[in-house]
């Protein structure tokens, strides 16, 4: 629909009044300088010569008088200034009514950057003011702040005040960057889903498109898979051309391989400026110096540096902390954190009635690290202890082989041969022998994983129960996905359960012939992919950890924390001393969000002084270290240029014609005072 | 006018030795009508010796030149120079446009009145002080003798300014009453609307030696004035609206100079003395330095 007739006329119309009042503003300027034609009589000697002086002048004729009379037309020009100034002109042209603007403001690591004073955030935010400013009367303007995360500041609003307080309150993050959600955002207005599935459905939103503004260091990789469609995007780099800055961008504790028991730690420093630097690095730990290198880095290269940890005793948590000592222009990647936590192994439950193969499985030496597995009897499964066991969650996983426990225990649990006694789960008849066709590797589970040489004799296809909504039955458990997949149906599904997960094989590895002799039911327990398997599902399903490996999250991620005791909830301590409680969650663990800073992280599961672990939070993030303002951004299909020549989208000369209208004033009141007659 | 009181005394101690020594000059030579100090064109009884012409019968016998006679023997009459005195009038315009300026102008044309007075009073002339609206009966004293000094002065201080006669009446009235010969100084702003041509004409026609002393005041050469004014004439109230601005004060001055100067022209031609003069300028330089290179005094 075509508003602009209709708007037109609107308003020419409520406007008329005032550009009568306007017009008739130098009318009245000028009647009133008759009117103050009110003469001083002054008595000469005689008018003998002024007469004869002014007898061809005419100097009381109305242009003449007009003509001589500097003050008045200085007067009118004042006011034709200010008449002008209050029109808002403005260059840049012509413009179609009520623009829509989206800000997206980079408050990603990289902007704590100081080569612009005072920031780049600040820097940034000044260009996000001049583009509030260059904002016409009808335009809405929308704010986005995004790191690896988006959030809208202010959503669409014509009143600039509110844009300008929400621009301020916009503070750094320490994050990494990542455009895609705030595109998403910021497309949600312009590119609204085009397709409507009803024919009749006519409530398809219209789209609106935008100008949309990356005040941005452009340090971020390429969204992919997404398309701008209305939005009209100017890049408006921030910072300057060559920054100085070299960066910690690793730093990771491992076991030495040469000598077990004790650690090595690794870094890797990256020096992103144009002159190649010498630094001193510095190892604290626990807060107490250790060992200082000196490090020359070669510009735009990466050198990597490592500590030997011997003497520090594995079987303690230790905080270590990596110092550059350098002032550059960012100070946020000079640091880096890692923690050494005792090992914590899952403790595994093991419910089967016999399964050598599993057992050594679970015997390996890999597998003790990450587990304390027992092993019991099924019968073990109808005692009270081992259900008040299972239900206060003192397990973290649970294998029942061939046997089902009479209810669901709170812990993650493997079902072999067996389906749980769910409504959601079921199975098909036994068929065989069934050939695996897929394997979902991209699941923790299965990575790792090669399936094609194990054959099975017999096995069921897994389903999902029957839904009671509407009866039909269901392919899989609702939430689950196919681990296995095979001619015959999935013969591997894991599905969630209240927080904890459920795996389920639909095939036994022993099975029971009608001799009562345990018989192979597969070869897969022969194959090296067997071993492997075991050991996701203790470090996936059970959570275990080794020792020594640091835990190292970015800034902004989420931490799932395991707790070594039973606990209903555990104390998370930041860098800088905030407590914050966390509530055990799905699969034991402990979810702690608030990682915004970077630092080592203590969790507290007793009230007490010792930390039961430790986490390091650290942007390593090569893209944030590196400051240089990247010339052009990819976004989706398209390569946006930085804006060269950066422009906000309407300069404003109302500022100026005022300015120069009280440039006329004062010249004005001096004429008036001093009487020179130009 | 009570303002000439209070201004300074018409003529200082100082500036009266001076003008002890000078005298009144004439380019023209004009018959006295008492014996006085000047030589006449007529010959006379004085010592200076003038000419000889021969005897006619009737002359007086006293004058014969016997030596002469002895040589010659023929009869010769010896002519003496004859000295008279020097008909000196000093006509003051006391309009009241005259009393504007500081002093005013009216002050200053009794100084200089008085100075070239007292000049003639000095050498024995006739010396007669009027202003243009002297009448006959009101007409200013014939003086003659320096004892006549304070007579002269005391009737210069009672001129009161405010005798608004067009010049032309007034120069024509003077010629009615003084019908000789001499100096004439006429003192005046020659701010007449109705020109000042035909009042100088009839000073031509009267066959004296005749002095134009234009007196303005500072404020009319170079006024100043600001803003939007309606000036109003102090003797007919004719008003003149202005709105003061540069271009109109540049042409001010302008019809100034070019009003100066077609009076020096009109005076030039017709062999009359101009001299323009501002009351800024001092009297005593004006007649001590400027009157006497112009001739008017020695």
């Amino acid at each position: 629909m075509n508003f602009l007739p209709v708007e037109f006329f609107s308003g020419f119309w409520a406007n008329a009044a005032a550009w009568a009042a306007v017009a008739a503003v130098i009318p009245a300027i000028i009647l009133l300088y008759f009117l103050k034609l009110k003469r001083h009589p002054v008595e000469v000697p005689s008018t003998y010569l002024w007469t004869r002086t002014i007898e061809d002048l005419h100097v009381n004729s109305i242009w003449q008088r007009l003509r001589q009379n500097l003050l008045l037309f200085l007067q009118i020009l004042l006011v034709l200034l200010v008449l002008w100034a209050l029109l808002r002109p403005g260059w840049r042209g012509s413009r179609s009514l009520g623009q829509r603007y989206i800000v997206l403001m980079d408050v990603s690591a990289s902007m704590n950057a100081t080569d612009e004073s005072p920031s780049r955030l600040e820097a940034a935010r000044a260009r996000a003011e001049e583009v509030i400013d260059g904002m016409g009367s009808g335009d809405v303007a929308m704010i986005l702040s995004f790191s690896d995360t988006a959030r809208v500041e202010q959503s669409f609003t014509e009143n600039r005040t509110m844009l300008r307080n929400r621009l301020r309150q916009i503070g750094p993050t320490s994050r990494a960057t990542d455009m895609t959600e705030a595109l998403r955002a910021a497309a949600g207005l312009a590119n609204p889903g085009s397709t409507s599935q009803d024919e009749q459905d006519v409530q398809v939103a219209e789209p609106l498109p935008a100008t949309v503004f990356i005040l941005s260091d452009g340090g971020f990789p390429p969204v992919s898979d997404f398309a701008l469609g209305n939005l009209t995007p100017q890049y408006i780099p921030v910072g300057s051309a060559a920054p100085d800055n070299v960066g910690i961008v690793a730093f990771t504790t491992r076991r030495n391989i040469e000598r077990p028991g004790q650690a090595q730690a690794f870094a890797r420093l990256a020096n992103y400026g144009v002159d190649s630097v010498t630094v001193d690095v510095e190892l604290l730990v626990n807060g107490e110096s250790r060992d200082v290198q000196r490090v020359e880095v070669p510009a735009g290269e990466q050198v990597s540096v490592d500590f030997d940890l011997s003497d520090i005793d594995a079987g303690e948590r230790t905080a270590l902390e990596l110092v550059l000592d350098r002032d550059d222009a960012l100070a946020l990647d000079n640091v880096a954190y890692a923690a050494l936590n005792l090992p914590r192994p899952a403790r595994v439950l093991l419910v089967t009635p016999s399964n050598n193969a599993l057992k050594a499985a679970l015997g390996t030496e890999e597998a003790i690290k990450l587990a304390n597995t027992t092993v019991v009897e099924p019968a073990l499964l109808q005692t009270q202890r081992y259900q008040a066991d299972a239900a206060a969650g003192v397990y973290d996983l649970i294998i029942y082989d061939r046997c089902l426990p009479p209810t669901m225990p709170q812990a993650n649990t493997l079902f072999i041969g067996v389906v749980p006694l769910l409504d959601t789960w079921s199975a098909g008849p036994p068929q065989g022998p069934p050939v695996i066709t897929d394997i979902d590797q991209v699941y923790p589970l299965m990575q790792l994983l090669d399936l094609r040489d194990v054959n099975i004799i017999e096995a069921v296809p897994l389903h999902g129960g029957v839904d009671p909504q509407n009866g039909q039955s269901r392919e899989r458990p609702p939430g689950g996905s196919v681990l296995i997949d095979s001619d015959i149906g999935p013969l591997m599904i894991v599905a969630p359960r209240e927080g904890f997960e459920d795996a389920v094989l639909g095939f036994e590895l022993f099975g029971t012939n009608a001799d009562g002799q345990t018989v192979r039911n597969t070869d897969w327990h022969l194959r090296r992919s067997f071993p492997v398997f075991v050991l996701n599902v203790v470090s996936y399903l059970g959570g275990g950890r080794a020792a020594v490996e640091g835990v190292s999250v970015r800034p902004g991620d989420s931490i799932a924390l395991r707790s070594t005791l039973p606990v209903e909830k555990v104390v998370v301590e930041d860098p800088e001393g905030n407590r914050v409680e966390v509530a055990r969650e799905a699969q034991n663990t402990f979810v702690y969000t608030r990682t915004d800073r970077p630092g080592i992280y203590r969790v507290y599961e007793v009230a007490g002084d010792e930390p039961s672990q430790l986490f390091a939070v650290n942007l390593f993030d090569s893209e944030e270290s590196n400051l240089v303002p990247r010339g052009e951004v990819q976004l989706g299909y398209s390569t946006i240029e930085a804006a060269s020549d950066w422009q906000p989208a309407r300069t404003e000369a109302w500022k100026w014609l005022l300015l120069l209208g009280v440039g006329v004033m004062m010249i004005e009141w001096y004429i008036y005072h001093r009487r020179v007659y130009l | 006018m009570s303002q000439s009181a209070t201004q300074t005394p018409l003529l200082s101690p100082q500036l009266l030795a001076q003008l002890e020594r000078m005298e009144l000059v004439t380019r023209k030579v004009f018959r006295g009508r008492i014996k006085g100090e000047r030589r006449s064109r007529r010959k006379g009884q004085s010592v200076e010796f003038a000419d000889f012409r021969s005897y006619v019968p009737g002359d007086d016998l006293r004058f014969l030149d016997w030596n002469l006679y002895a040589r010659l023997d023929k009869l010769f009459l010896k002519l003496f120079l004859e000295e008279e005195d020097l008909h000196f009038y000093a006509l003051i315009d006391a309009s009241t446009s005259m009393d504007f300026g500081e002093p005013t102008k009216l002050h200053y044309a009794k100084q200089m009145a008085a100075a070239l007075g007292f000049i003639g009073l000095c050498r024995a002339d006739r010396v007669r002080v009027e202003s243009l609206g002297s009448s006959r009966q009101h007409a200013g004293p014939v003086l003659r003798g320096r004892q006549s000094l304070w007579r002269m002065l005391a009737w210069l201080d009672a001129l009161p300014p405010g005798e608004n006669v067009p010049l032309v009446e007034g120069v024509k009235n003077f010629c009615l009453r003084n019908s000789g010969k001499g100096i004439l100084v006429l003192i005046s702003d020659l701010m007449d609307k109705q020109g000042y041509e035909s009042a100088l004409r009839y000073l031509l026609a009267q066959q004296l030696d005749v002095y134009v002393v234009h007196v303005l005041a500072a404020e009319e050469l170079d006024p100043e004035l600001i803003g939007d004014l309606k000036l109003v004439d102090c003797e007919d109230s004719d008003v003149a609206e202005i709105t003061v601005s540069r271009p109109l004060m540049e042409r001010y001055r302008r019809t100034v100079a070019s009003f100066i100067e077609g009076a020096r022209e009109f005076c030039t031609r017709r062999g009359m003395n101009y001299l323009m003069t501002n009351t800024q300028r001092p009297v005593d330089e004006l007649v001590l330095n400027y009157l006497r290179r112009r001739g008017l005094v020695r």
